[in-house]
C-alpha cells in the first residue's frame, strides 16, 4: 500500500504535469480532462458523499450535495478522482456481486479511503502553494480560514493541512458534543516528550472552553465562534504548563466543533530545566 | 476467496502486449507512462491505477475489463461496471438509483460510439 504522504505526493507531481501553479484548484476542471463526468446528487438525498463508478472503459463520479459546502464538495471530487489516479485502487473495486465481502473488508478497505483523502488534500492544497500563502496568513483559526477561501476547502481539511505544515506548537481537534473525533498534531508539538496523544473517540477534556461550549448545540449550528486558553496539560496530560490559545468554531450543519490550539514557540530544553527546578522544590518525603 | 484484479493484470498486460507485438518501450511511448512502470506493471511489482489502465487499454485496444481479468475476450463483450464508494456504509436506495441513471447514460454513450 501508498503512504498517505506518498498519496499526496502523487497529486502534487500530477498538479505538475497538468502546469497547474495557481490556487485555487478546480476539481471539476481536472476531472474533464481526465474524461471523467462529474454529477451532483440531488440536495436531498444523503447516502454517500462520493462515487466513482466505471462502466465499460467510461468513468464518471458522483457527488452529494446535502453539506451546503463548496469545499466539501470539491474535496468530494477530489477523494474520487484520487481513486482513479492512486496505485492500487483498482482492488477497492465495489459491485453488486461482492457486496458483503466488500463490506467485512471494509478495515482494509477504510485505507484506501485516507489515502483518497490524503490524494485530496495535496490536489487541493499542494504543499508549496499552500506554504506561499500560509507566510501571509497568520497563525491559528484566522490562518486556516483565510487559506480555506483561497483554496477554497472545508475549514476542517485546511485546519489538517496548516497543522501539518506550520513550524509552531499547534493542533487541531474535531468534536462532536463532548466526544474527540479526531486530534491532528504539528511536527514541534510532536516532538514534546511525554506527551500522551489523543485517540479517536476519546472525550473532551472537561476543563477545556471546547467542552463548554459544545454543552449548547446551537453554538455548533450557528457557527458561533470563542476565543480562549487552556493549557497543554488540560489536553494532553504532559509534565509542562505551557498556555496555549483554544480557539473554537462551530461547523454549522456539519454539526462539528473544530478546536484550535496554538502556543508560542518555546526552548523544550528550557522547559525541561525549568520543570527540574520545580521538581527539586517540591518536598520529597521518604517511605 | 476472489481474486484481486490486480493480481490478475500483469499476466493480462503481457499476453495483450505480445498480441499486439509491442516492445515495452512502444507500449511505454504509446501511453506516456516511464519504460520501468509498464516493466513493473509486468512483474507485478506495481499495481496500476484505473487511469493507467485507461492509457494500456487504449493503446493496447483492448478493454479495462479484459486488463482487469473480467473477461477473457480482448473486445466487445458485455461491459462490467465497478464502483468505490466513499461512506459505503451510508449507501442508500437512492444512490443505487443515481448509478442506475448514469449507467443508462453511459451505455447509450457506449453505443453511439460503436
Amino acid at each position: 500500500m501508498f503512504s498517505p504522504d506518498s498519496a499526496t505526493r502523487e497529486a502534487e507531481k500530477f498538479l505538475c504535469e497538468l502546469n497547474i501553479t495557481e490556487l485555487p484548484i478546480n476539481p471539476f476542471a481536472i476531472a474533464k480532462g481526465l474524461g471523467i463526468k462529474v454529477y451532483p446528487k440531488q440536495i436531498d438525498s444523503e447516502g454517500v458523499s462520493g462515487m466513482l463508478i466505471r462502466h465499460d472503459d467510461q468513468f464518471a463520479i458522483v457527488y452529494a450535495t446535502h453539506i451546503d459546502s463548496e469545499g466539501f464538495q470539491r474535496f468530494s471530487i477530489s477523494h474520487e478522482i484520487g481513486h482513479y489516479k492512486l496505485p492500487g485502487h483498482v482492488d477497492a473495486i465495489f459491485n453488486e456481486e461482492n457486496v458483503h465481502q466488500s463490506r467485512a473488508g471494509f478495515v482494509s478497505n477504510d485505507q484506501y479511503e485516507r489515502e483518497a483523502d490524503h490524494f485530496a488534500a495535496g490536489l487541493l492544497m499542494p504543499t508549496d502553494l499552500f506554504l506561499a500563502h500560509m507566510k501571509t496568513a497568520g497563525e491559528g483559526l484566522d490562518a486556516i480560514e483565510k487559506l480555506a477561501s483561497i483554496c477554497i476547502t472545508s475549514i476542517s481539511a485546511t485546519a489538517i493541512r496548516y497543522v501539518q505544515q506550520t513550524d509552531i506548537p499547534a493542533a487541531v481537534i474535531q468534536s462532536v458534543s463532548s466526544t474527540i473525533e479526531w486530534c491532528w498534531m504539528s511536527n514541534v508539538l510532536k516532538e514534546i516528550p511525554g506527551l500522551d496523544w489523543i485517540k479517536k473517540c476519546t472525550s473532551l477534556p472537561r476543563n477545556t472552553a471546547t467542552y463548554d461550549f459544545n454543552r449548547n448545540k446551537s453554538n455548533v449550528i450557528e457557527a458561533k465562534r470563542i476565543d480562549s486558553t487552556s493549557n497543554l496539560q488540560d489536553w494532553f496530560n504532559c509534565q509542562f504548563d505551557v498556555e496555549v490559545i483554544e480557539e473554537v468554531k462551530g461547523l454549522g450543519k456539519y454539526g462539528r466543533t473544530l478546536t484550535v490550539l496554538t502556543a508560542e514557540e518555546f526552548d523544550l530544553e528550557e522547559l525541561q530545566e525549568e520543570e527540574e527546578i520545580d521538581d527539586s522544590w517540591t518536598p520529597h518525603f521518604r517511605r | 476467496m476472489s481474486t484481486n484484479p490486480s493480481e490478475v493484470f500483469p499476466a493480462r498486460l503481457k499476453a495483450a502486449r505480445g498480441k499486439r507485438a509491442l516492445t515495452q518501450g512502444d507500449l511505454a511511448r504509446k501511453t506516456k507512462l516511464q519504460p520501468s512502470a509498464v516493466s513493473h506493471f509486468e512483474t507485478g511489482a506495481r499495481k496500476p491505477s484505473f487511469d493507467n489502465l485507461k492509457r494500456l487499454a487504449d493503446a493496447l485496444e483492448v478493454t479495462i475489463d479484459y486488463l482487469l481479468g473480467r473477461v477473457d475476450e480482448f473486445k466487445g463483450v458485455g461491459p462490467t461496471t465497478d464502483r468505490i464508494h466513499r461512506h459505503i456504509e451510508k449507501l442508500s436506495e437512492s444512490d443505487r438509483q443515481i448509478v442506475e441513471d448514469i449507467l443508462k447514460s453511459m451505455n447509450t454513450r457506449s453505443r453511439k460510439e460503436e
